[in-house]
């Protein structure tokens, strides 16, 4: 059977051949503990490395690759808005918040970041926000 | 009175209460999924589905004052679930009265409550009354397990019609697109709330009867959608295209 393999939470998810399943929802069936907010790819507070099998996901969708922008460029999926029909592995910064979040707050995923934007931004700035902030967020996420 | 079963079992039996009756394979659904709707079938159809759905803010306050305290998750989530349908984003009723002016309509036409169904104002007025007077557990299992959690596998066989075959937008066509990726959470949240909170035999045999009930409603208000709108067009559904595999989360 394919399988989701949860990285960072150490969590293998199977499910059965010839299925398209929602990332998110398994890890919400199964309580795997991905960090998510509002589901709706607003907050981005769900995103995630594709550290192998992207051959396997759907592509991006233009809600997700508004929040996410750069960062899809760099194998990050939003699990709210990402299927996949085989394996695939995913990765996460257990302590990230949402990318309307303040600068301290954000953090690179566990790959050792030094904390820096994780956005894409080039500079640091904060001049893509604008452009990706949903006009309003769910609470917490900003 | 069967034993109350556990968690995996309830699960199973949920997901086959409705397995019969999707409204993924009702003749409106499949007419579209195969490209044989017209834009004016559309609007009737966003027209319908505005007074279907558009008070759902209405059906989750009612389950929401219904829910006891010692509930709070399932408290949290149904006020999670108003929020994103009215305030996160864009109003979810503004996204489908977009996807109708779209395609010819207006927001006046789609908002008028005589040019809906009578089956439609049928369906509004179960959901009222499922929402205000059964258990919260229960009308969660009616409203988000039978209703909301199979809009995925809808919305996954009509979307890309609409942008492949009639040329939509992804703009025009948000609220499908919105609606395949934040019911599948909402319909799993939902199924988290049922099989926490229906632990007596009692509600685990009212929860699948009104998911059987709510599939049987959805079915038959997409049937009527075709039965007013497509058949003195297109006549008699026949199925005759490949089916889909089913897409299941």
């Amino acid at each position: 059977m394919p399988r989701i393999y949860f990285k960072t939470a150490e969590r293998c998810v199977e499910f059965a051949e010839g299925q398209e399943v929602n990332v998110l929802r398994m890890a919400i069936r199964e309580d795997v503990d991905v960090p998510w907010q509002c589901a709706s790819g607003n907050c981005g507070t769900d995103r995630l490395v594709v550290e192998e099998g992207v051959e396997n996901l759907d592509p991006p969708r233009r809600r997700e690759r508004a929040r996410l922008g750069d960062l899809v460029d760099q194998g990050y999926r939003l699990a709210c808005q990402t299927y996949t029909r085989g394996d695939v592995t995913f990765s996460w910064n257990p302590d990230q918040v949402g990318l309307d979040a303040s600068d301290s707050d954000r953090r690179g995923v566990s790959d050792g970041s030094d904390g820096r934007d994780d956005r894409g931004d080039s500079d640091g700035s904060d001049d893509g926000d604008a452009a990706r902030a949903p006009r309003s967020g769910w609470a917490g996420s900003g | 009175m069967p034993d109350l079963m556990a968690p995996s079992e309830f699960r199973l039996a949920l997901e086959q209460a409705f397995s019969g009756t999707m409204a993924k394979d009702a003749s409106f659904s499949r007419a579209w999924a195969t490209g044989k709707l017209n834009k004016q079938h559309f609007v009737h159809w966003a027209t319908n589905h505005y007074h279907y759905i558009g008070p759902f803010g209405d059906y989750l306050g009612l389950i929401y004052a219904n829910t006891p305290d010692h509930a709070r998750d399932a408290k949290d989530f149904l006020l999670q679930n108003m929020y994103e349908e009215e305030l996160s984003d864009d109003r979810h009723t503004d996204l489908l009265i977009r996807f109708a002016e779209a395609c010819g309509g207006t927001r006046a036409y789609v908002q008028d409550r005589s040019n809906a169904m009578p089956f439609t104002k049928g369906l509004q007025g179960w959901m009222y009354c499922v929402s205000g007077r059964e258990h919260f557990v229960v009308a969660s299992a009616a409203l988000i397990v039978g209703l909301e959690s199979q809009v995925p596998s809808i919305y996954r066989t009509q979307y890309p019609t609409l942008i492949n075959k009639y040329g939509f937008s992804e703009w025009e066509a948000e609220f499908f697109d919105l609606h395949i990726t934040s019911d599948e959470i909402h319909g799993e949240r939902g199924y988290q709330i049922v099989l926490k909170y229906a632990d007596t035999p009692q509600l685990q045999q009212r929860c699948l009867q009104f998911v059987r009930e709510a599939a049987d409603m959805r079915f038959a208000y997409t049937k009527a959608l075709y039965e007013t709108y497509v058949l003195p067009d297109l006549g008699a559904w026949v199925e005759t295209e490949d089916r889909q595999p089913a897409l299941v989360a």
